[in-house]
């Protein structure tokens, strides 16, 4: 059984498909980037997969749930214990620091415990930026507590929405690093982004199209590192 | 219980890292929880203030006549048992029944400056009566005849015979009214006069029907005075009067329930003043909201983190407002009554709790709208 399936998904907004009857498979495991231009319907996928949103018609099994059926309450529950969410915008609470930020999807999602808080945020190299405000952070910085925020309760899934969108390379380098090491512990990855560097470094690239699923590019010579072209 | 560590660390920077943001909010219900705090202060210290104020001026001693007659030297031997620092004032009445224009009126005889002590509270247009041939004629009496200040009237004394047929003789006086009373007492129906004038108009003396005085004393020595005074005089016999003590407590009653309902609005004005700061703070916070729930946040942990804020907002206010609220409670005191106000230990952790409540329950609609906030739609870049 594949970890995510969609199948035959449309998000209807009055006249607009969003997502026009996309169905899809990912395996566990799997680093799966989708590309696609702006309004093609990416942020619309991963809202849906991410339990943020209910697609109009079709299903989606994560993990065997079908979570198109599920109510709000369920949905919290599902997103909390299997996913991990990272966004464009470095989103953190802006007046927690970086190490409660990470603390902050322990207490949601069990129990607060600074040591391993702490050592997420060593993973991502960020040890001494921990008692510092997001505000105090650049923003490769903040996109790292992120990233530390989301693999903290160990998810099935990491979602991540244009993770490098406002990086520089360096930082988009770490960035895609961090994937790599989580993808080689066994994380599965959906990646949304624009920048064709990041997502040749996937396994497999889905390109939409005006909410359809356009074409889909596998990549044979697999080594989950970035290679900048220029 | 880690758990409860970290709600509480959440919810202490949310207030301590947003100073500035949260200071408003802060101030709002302190100032709520001082006026409160302060008006109950007050609404409690009242009753004893205004009993000092009263008993200071008041009447709250008379002398009637044991049995027979008591004349005015009765009176004043009576009264000199009290001290004269004690005894604020002394105002003997005789009444008669006399007519103006053939209608018959009460006439009471007295000592004007006794009244003026005995009964500061007595409202005059124009001028008290001062010498013989002058009188005061009540607000009724003065309606009824439609007699004004400075008018001349004549008084009328008939006396009654033995069989009770009306006598030939009229004696008849003719006055200046000086002004006239407005006491929302039965004194509006009564005319006055000096006792010699009444003497002279009734051709009879020195009767007194009753004795009012003002007496500055603690209740035991009241009593002992009015025991004193009734054993040691054959003709007085004094007691203590309930009077000005009623009137005393409809003032009381109505000033209570004044800052009663002062005390109601502010709590509602605060009360509409914390949910909109809450309101603010909420849409203000409508991103963070969002991303809370993204990364797994329940409606009810992002109940349970706002109401916790508010509460700890409606704690640091409470007890900001207790501390103002006393010292505001005292201003007031020492300017309305010169007095300074009884600290009540009890008020502060009623205030506290008090304003605890009330930004809580002021919290409730405005934390509603906060669970409403949609993660997808907060996070769709912006
Ligand atoms: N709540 C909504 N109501 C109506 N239309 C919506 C809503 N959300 C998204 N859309 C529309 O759905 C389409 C897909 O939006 P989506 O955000 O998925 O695009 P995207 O591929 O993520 O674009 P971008 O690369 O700019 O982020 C767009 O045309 C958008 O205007
Ligand atoms: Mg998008």
């Amino acid at each position: 059984m594949s970890l995510l399936e969609l199948k035959n998904v449309s998000k209807i907004y009055g006249e607009l498909h969003a997502l026009d009857d996309v169905s899809l498979k990912v395996e566990k495991g799997e680093w799966v980037s989708i590309m696609g231009p702006s309004g093609s319907g990416k942020s619309t996928m991963m809202n849906i997969i991410g339990c943020m949103d209910k697609p109009s018609l079709g299903e989606v099994l994560l993990d065997g749930v079908d979570i198109s059926k599920e109510n709000k309450k369920n949905l919290t529950t599902i997103r909390r214990d299997k996913i991990g969410l990272i966004f464009q915008q470095f989103h953190l609470v802006p007046y927690l620091t970086a190490v409660e930020n990470v603390m902050l999807a322990q207490y949601y999602h069990s129990m607060p415990d600074e040591k391993e808080a702490l050592e997420a945020l060593e993973r991502v190299g960020l040890a001494d930026r921990a008692k510092h405000l997001p505000s105090q952070l650049s923003g490769g910085e903040q996109q790292r507590v992120c990233v530390a925020r989301a693999l903290i309760n160990y998810p099935e899934i990491i979602l991540a929405d244009e993770p490098t969108g406002n990086l520089d390379e360096a930082n988009e380098e770490i960035v895609v690093d961090l994937f790599h090491k989580l993808h080689s512990e066994g994380t599965t990855l959906i990646v949304v982004t624009h920048d064709p560097e990041v997502a040749e470094v996937a396994q497999r690239t889905l390109v939409l199209r005006s909410g359809k699923l356009h074409k889909e590019k596998i990549n044979e010579n697999f080594t989950g590192k970035i290679h900048f072209n220029d | 219980m880690k758990k409860r560590r970290m709600f509480i660390r959440m919810i202490t920077a949310s207030l301590m890292r947003r100073r500035s943001r949260m200071v408003v909010a802060l101030l709002s219900v302190a100032i709520g929880a001082t006026i409160l705090s302060g008006l109950v202060s007050i609404y409690y210290d009242v009753p004893r203030q205004m009993g000092a104020e009263f008993r200071n001026y008041g009447a709250n001693m008379i002398f009637t006549a044991s049995d027979g007659e008591m004349s005015l030297s009765d009176v004043e031997a009576a009264a000199s048992k009290i001290s004269d620092e004690q005894l604020v004032g002394l105002a003997p009445f005789r009444y008669e029944n006399v007519r103006i224009n053939d209608i018959p009126v009460v006439a009471s005889g007295t000592v004007p400056e006794g009244v003026k002590a005995t009964s500061p509270y007595w409202k005059v247009e124009g001028n008290w009566f001062t010498k013989s041939g002058e009188l005061m004629v009540g607000a009724n009496v003065a309606e009824s005849f439609r007699i004004k200040a400075g008018d001349m009237i004549e008084v009328t004394y008939t006396p009654t015979e033995e069989d009770g047929t009306e006598a030939e003789l009229d004696n008849s006086v003719f006055f200046t009214v000086t002004g006239i009373i407005e006491t929302g007492g039965p004194e509006e129906d009564y005319i006055y006069m000096t006792l010699e004038d009444l003497a002279t108009l009734t051709e009879t003396d020195g009767r007194i029907d009753v004795a009012e005085l003002s007496v500055s004393a603690t209740s035991d020595e009241l009593a002992d005075y009015v025991s004193g005074i009734s054993a040691g005089s054959a003709a007085v016999s004094a007691s203590l009067v309930k009077r000005v003590t009623a009137s005393e407590a409809t003032v009381l009653t109505k000033l209570q329930a004044l800052v009663l309902l002062v005390t109601i609005v502010v709590l509602a004005l605060t009360m509409i003043c914390v949910a909109t700061t809450m309101t603010a703070v909420v849409a203000e916070r409508r991103k963070e909201i969002g991303l809370r729930k993204a990364i797994g946040a329940s409606d009810k942990s992002i109940i349970e983190e706002f109401m916790g804020e508010g509460m700890l907002l409606g704690l640091f206010g409470g007890i900001l407002g207790s501390v103002l609220g006393y010292l505001f409670a005292q201003q007031v005191s020492l300017n309305v009554f010169s007095s300074s106000i009884v600290f009540r230990p009890l008020l502060v952790p009623i205030t506290v709790i008090a304003s605890i409540a009330v930004t809580g329950i002021s919290s409730l609609m405005p934390i509603r709208s906060a669970t409403e906030v949609d993660p997808a739609l907060v996070l769709k870049g912006e």
